[in-house]
């Protein structure tokens, strides 16, 4: 120890700190590129809109405004979590009722019709 | 729910004004999740929700703005801010190693560290600020950094659209190696110095 001495002992830490925070990171990097590849689905989160889920998930996005009785024609950019305030219930049941949502589509998609698109107003 | 959560319910709901705002505070050294917000406004253009023009302007000017206001803070804050930029660097002597550093290497320095190693842009900021690096330079550098942080976070937001989130963990993970990498290389060289004097 007083060989080195202390200033030297310092420097040995933080580079052994240094070097295992980048060895710590690069395998995560590379835990989430390989992640990446597979492209498993993500979480859905209280700040994605519906649009963004229905991107993400591959899935007609009136399938999911239906599945959380919002008009499944005209698009909402608000996120879930503003949605689950206005229907006065948890972030969670909104999350549940998509995730279910696009089980019930990956499962059986042909039961999924596009909707039809609202009727012109006869004067 | 996380402050990236709430941050990105907010940018869906006000949009390029609160992005703005956000990158202004960031860059002034307040840890947001600004790259997690550039992803996620490419995604918003791409889903026709945002203008890519108006997303790619305002962020640009929203982080060069919040780099100068460090660099202001650094140049004029005081001497109480000063003497802590003193200590924090390691002395007086420090101080002018690092001037004469930034005047030979500077540049380089602060363009990386816009765009690659993002941890150390608030702290460079302040210590160009201080050790009073030519203003114009850092400004020329900062403007060049800046814009390709942005055009590269968004445009990857962009194509990537349905995996942002995903995106961002990889490139977070990526960009705190970098960081630690540059750490350890500068520690493994000055440990290799101290050893060879031995």
């Amino acid at each position: 120890m007083t060989k080195l001495g202390w200033r030297r002992w310092l420097i040995l830490v933080a580079f052994l700190l240094a070097a295992s925070f980048a060895a710590l990171f690069a395998v995560r990097t590379v835990r989430h590129a390989l992640y990446w590849t597979h492209h498993r689905d993500e979480a859905i989160r209280p700040w994605m809109s519906v649009g963004y889920v229905a991107r993400s998930y591959h899935v007609p996005p009136p399938v999911l405004y239906r599945a959380i009785d919002l008009d499944a024609v005209t698009r909402d950019r608000r996120p879930l979590r503003e949605i689950a305030l206005q229907q006065n219930r948890p972030v969670e049941a909104v999350i549940t009722d998509l995730q279910r949502a696009i089980a019930d589509f990956r499962a059986h998609p042909e039961q999924f019709p596009p909707p039809q698109p609202k009727e012109p107003k006869v004067p | 729910m996380s402050i990236s959560d709430y941050l990105l319910a907010t940018l869906s709901v006000y949009g390029v004004p609160m992005l703005f705002v956000a990158l202004v505070i960031g860059c002034v050294g307040v840890p947001l999740p600004s790259s997690l917000l550039l992803l996620a406004a490419g995604s918003f253009v791409e889903q026709g929700e945002l203008n890519l023009w108006l997303v790619l302007g305002l962020s640009a000017v929203g982080s060069v703005l919040g780099d100068n206001v460090g660099y202001a803070i650094g140049r004029w804050g005081g001497p109480r801010l000063t003497d802590r930029l003193t200590k924090l660097v390691g002395g007086e002597t420090k101080i002018k190693e690092t001037e004469e550093w930034l005047r030979r290497r500077g540049s380089s320095g602060i363009f990386l560290s816009r765009w690659l190693l993002t941890p150390l842009g608030p702290i460079v900021n302040l210590i160009a600020g201080a050790t009073k690096y030519r203003w114009r330079r850092f400004f020329l550098f900062d403007l060049i950094g800046e814009a390709l942080w942005v055009v590269l976070y968004v445009l990857l937001g962009k194509i990537f659209s349905d995996r942002v989130q995903a995106l961002y963990d990889l490139l977070g993970n990526l960009t705190w190696a970098m960081f630690s990498l540059v750490f350890a290389v500068a520690f493994g060289v000055l440990l290799f110095k101290h050893l060879r004097s031995l």
